[in-house]
């Protein structure tokens, strides 16, 4: 089997959600002496953006992307380590601290915005449903999170996001984190008039403007 | 027998479950595996179907997952199962007819069959979303004074006496009070002193519902929404509200709100786990109405292709084989003061009515901005006396349903979300300003002649 065919796989695996055939053909990508981050990037991200735009235009669902991510963590346990062994470039990847805020179980759309991330190479500390601003504050603070990531459908939730900005205000952490938040009656305008760096209207909108804040802000 | 009781034994003592391996290994394979199996297919072009053999598929399909996967409980992370025989009894012993409201407000909401006869009963309002304090009143009445609106669903308080809300904590109670006391003064200057309410909607925890289980507030003719959590889940603030309401005597709502794209998958999934959410809700909270709202997780709005075929698929599954009443929701892209709602509310509400479920609405923006009045869903109610006065059946319903979708399916990304109530109304007389009545009358034209109802 050439490389390609091997990349081409891996790419599959994702696509069908196939842990078993993911974690195969990355220990077949190694055997074979392709270079992990090359496995990563051109056989597990690519297939990861085929389920992403799949997803997008409904042609699969929620359970069909919840199991492509799992597949593709499966290969990364084993491409992962290989890759931070030959030191081949940064692995570093960006992390994201995110939960549905205080007495609000809609987690659906955080879940979509969570999984797009990932798909999309940050790593994600998903905190669930109905998640104290404090909590929020206390993981990213312990995993050295680079953004924090907020969502609620209720309106009578909004005002946590607020208060999540002024929690990180009185605590002098304020320039340390980058907010974004979303979800139903949450709008552009006042996302901004709360003082959080970004918003999006879907999943898809979270994940450029978490690349793009990650730039201007992080130079990341 | 199976009551509340029973049901709190079971999510303590029910088979142990991680959640996400309910989500994925339980709910989405076995609605995929069902869908295949019956061969249950959604056409866009057929919304409202015909063929009665896909909708008892639909059903049978339903109750098998119904009896396979059961409820899951998120706090005890426990699974509430039932057997076939308390399912049963739940369909024998579920209302086909109730009176809502009291005195010569009263109602008598029923099990709606296909392409029924009968005047549907219009619920009111726009469900759920957060109104503005001071507007609220006003707002309420538009919808109570029309004489066609026989019941009444508005949204919830977010600012209570000019402080913020949060869920959860004590203004919750208050803004839950509010709310009611609020519709009661609406009734009684809109002349409707005992029109049913669908109410409690600033409780978003169980505080709020709590607060209002008293005749100052909610009486026993008037009903609160118990959701089910998606997908057939539960947690302890749904069973406490459905445990309050039973003790006190009003009406427990079952929501069912299964997600187009989330965990039971396209359209067709949705269907199924649909008839498992009505089946297992009405045996788990014993609720006397139900309502049907399928999402699409793209859109929101029930007027969505794919969510008006399930509004079809599942008020026809039911009405053959489990005869529950049922509300359908008219949850619109487009808010009040545009002209792309009238075409959203037209062709929602004749799905509805032509296929076992009266309409319950109108969510104008989906609940997003206060941007919705009592004049569409006056045109909401319009619409469905139409198609039911002119006897319209699938066929003809489905045609005309498609000719209405597809004046707005390509704008649904970026609908027109009109204006707030404020700039639609005369606040002070709660009369549509001119302009707003004026579009009305001219849509209203527009759309007779578009589907030849007489509206
Ligand atoms: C499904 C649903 C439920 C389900 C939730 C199940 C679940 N596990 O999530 C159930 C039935 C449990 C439920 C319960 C209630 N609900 Co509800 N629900 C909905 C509904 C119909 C759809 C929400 C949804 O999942 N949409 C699909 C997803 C994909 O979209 P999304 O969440 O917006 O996410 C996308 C974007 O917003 C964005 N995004 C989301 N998060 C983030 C975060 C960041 C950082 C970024 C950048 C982007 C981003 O990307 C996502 C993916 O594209 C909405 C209607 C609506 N208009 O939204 C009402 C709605 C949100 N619910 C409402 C209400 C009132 C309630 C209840 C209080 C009802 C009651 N009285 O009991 C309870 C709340 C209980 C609680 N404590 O939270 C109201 C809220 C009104 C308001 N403005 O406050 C709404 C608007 C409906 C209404 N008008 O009644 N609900």
């Amino acid at each position: 089997m050439n490389h390609e065919e091997i990349l081409q796989n891996l790419a599959d695996s994702v696509i069908s959600g196939d842990e078993e055939k993911a974690k195969d053909f990355a220990k077949k990508a190694l055997e074979a002496g392709i270079d992990p981050l090359t496995a990563i990037n051109e056989g597990l991200m690519r297939g990861m953006s085929q389920v992403g735009d799949d997803f997008s235009k409904l042609k699969i669902y929620l359970p069909e992307v919840m199991m492509a991510a799992e597949a593709m963590k499966a290969a990364l346990s084993i491409l992962e380590p290989a890759a931070l062994q030959k030191g081949t470039g940064t692995l570093k990847k960006s992390k994201v601290v995110i939960g549905t805020i205080t007495g609000d179980i809609h987690d659906i759309g955080k879940n979509i915005v969570a999984m797009l991330l990932r798909a999309n190479g940050f790593e994600v500390y998903d905190l669930g449903r109905d998640v104290p601003i404090d909590d929020l504050i206390k993981k990213a603070e312990e995993v050295g999170a680079d953004i924090i990531a907020a969502s609620t459908l209720l309106s009578t939730s909004m005002p946590y996001m607020e208060d999540l900005i002024s929690l990180l205000k009185e605590r002098g952490l304020r320039d340390k984190y980058i907010v974004m938040v979303g979800g139903g009656p949450v709008t552009r305008e006042w996302a901004a008039s709360i003082g959080a760096d970004g918003y999006g209207d879907d999943g898809e909108e979270a994940v450029k403007v978490a690349k793009e804040l990650l730039q201007r802000v992080k130079g990341k | 027998m199976n009551s509340i009781w029973e049901v709190i034994d079971k999510a303590e003592t029910g088979p142990y479950m991680e959640e996400r391996d309910f989500d994925l290994k339980v709910v989405a394979k076995k609605c995929r595996e069902l869908v295949k199996e019956y061969e249950i297919r959604f056409d866009p072009n057929e919304i409202v179907t015909t063929d009665d053999s896909m909708a008892d598929d639909v059903y049978e399909a339903g109750m098998r997952l119904a009896l396979e996967a059961g409820i899951y409980c998120i706090n005890t992370k426990r699974i509430i199962k039932f057997d076939e025989s308390e399912i049963k009894e739940g369909i024998l012993s579920a209302p086909k007819e109730l009176v809502i409201g009291q005195g010569r407000d009263s109602r008598v909401l029923y099990a709606r069959g296909i392409e029924d006869s009968r005047r549907p009963i219009i619920c009111g309002g726009q469900a759920g979303a957060a109104i503005p304090e001071e507007w609220y009143l006003p707002m309420s009445i538009s919808y109570m004074k029309e004489p066609l609106i026989d019941m009444i669903n508005n949204g919830g308080l977010a600012i209570v006496e000019g402080r913020k809300v949060r869920t959860n904590t004590p203004l919750e109670i208050q803004a839950t009070r509010r709310e009611l006391t609020m519709l009661r003064e609406a009734a009684a200057r809109a002349g409707r002193p005992g029109i049913s309410f669908i109410a409690g909607e600033s409780s978003v925890s169980v505080l709020g519902d709590l607060a209002i289980a008293s005749e100052r507030y909610m009486r026993p003719s008037d009903a609160h929404l118990v959701a089910l959590l998606n997908e057939l889940k539960t947690d302890y603030d749904r069973i406490s509200k459905v445990v309050n309401f039973t003790e006190y005597g009003a009406f427990n709502v079952t929501l069912v709100d299964p997600i187009i794209g989330g965990y039971a998958g396209g359209p067709e999934g949705v269907a199924v786990c649909f008839i498992a959410s009505f089946l297992l809700g009405r045996a788990m909270y014993r609720s006397e109405y139900h309502v049907c709202h399928p999402i699409h997780f793209r859109y929101m709005s029930t007027s969505a292709v794919e969510c008006m075929w399930n509004l079809n698929i599942v008020g026809q599954a039911m009405a053959r084989n489990a005869p529950f009443i049922i509300m359908g929701d008219v949850w619109t892209s487009a808010g009040a003061g545009s002209e792309m709602i009238f075409y959203e509310i037209g062709a929602n509400t004749i799905t509805n009515v032509v296929t076992g479920t009266h309409p319950l609405g109108v969510s104008a923006t989906n609940g997003k901005y206060p941007h919705a009045s009592g004049l569409e869903t006056r045109f909401m109610a319009e619409v469905a006396v139409a198609a039911v006065r002119s006897k319209l059946n699938r066929k003809g319903a489905n045609d005309l349903v498609v000719k209405l979708a597809s004046e707005y399916k390509d704008k649904m990304g970026k609908p027109d979300i009109g204006r707030p109530f404020p700039e639609l109304y005369d606040v002070n007389r709660v009369i549509p300003k001119p302009e707003w009545n004026a579009l009305y009358l001219s849509m209203k034209k527009k759309i007779s002649e578009l589907t030849g109802l007489d509206i």
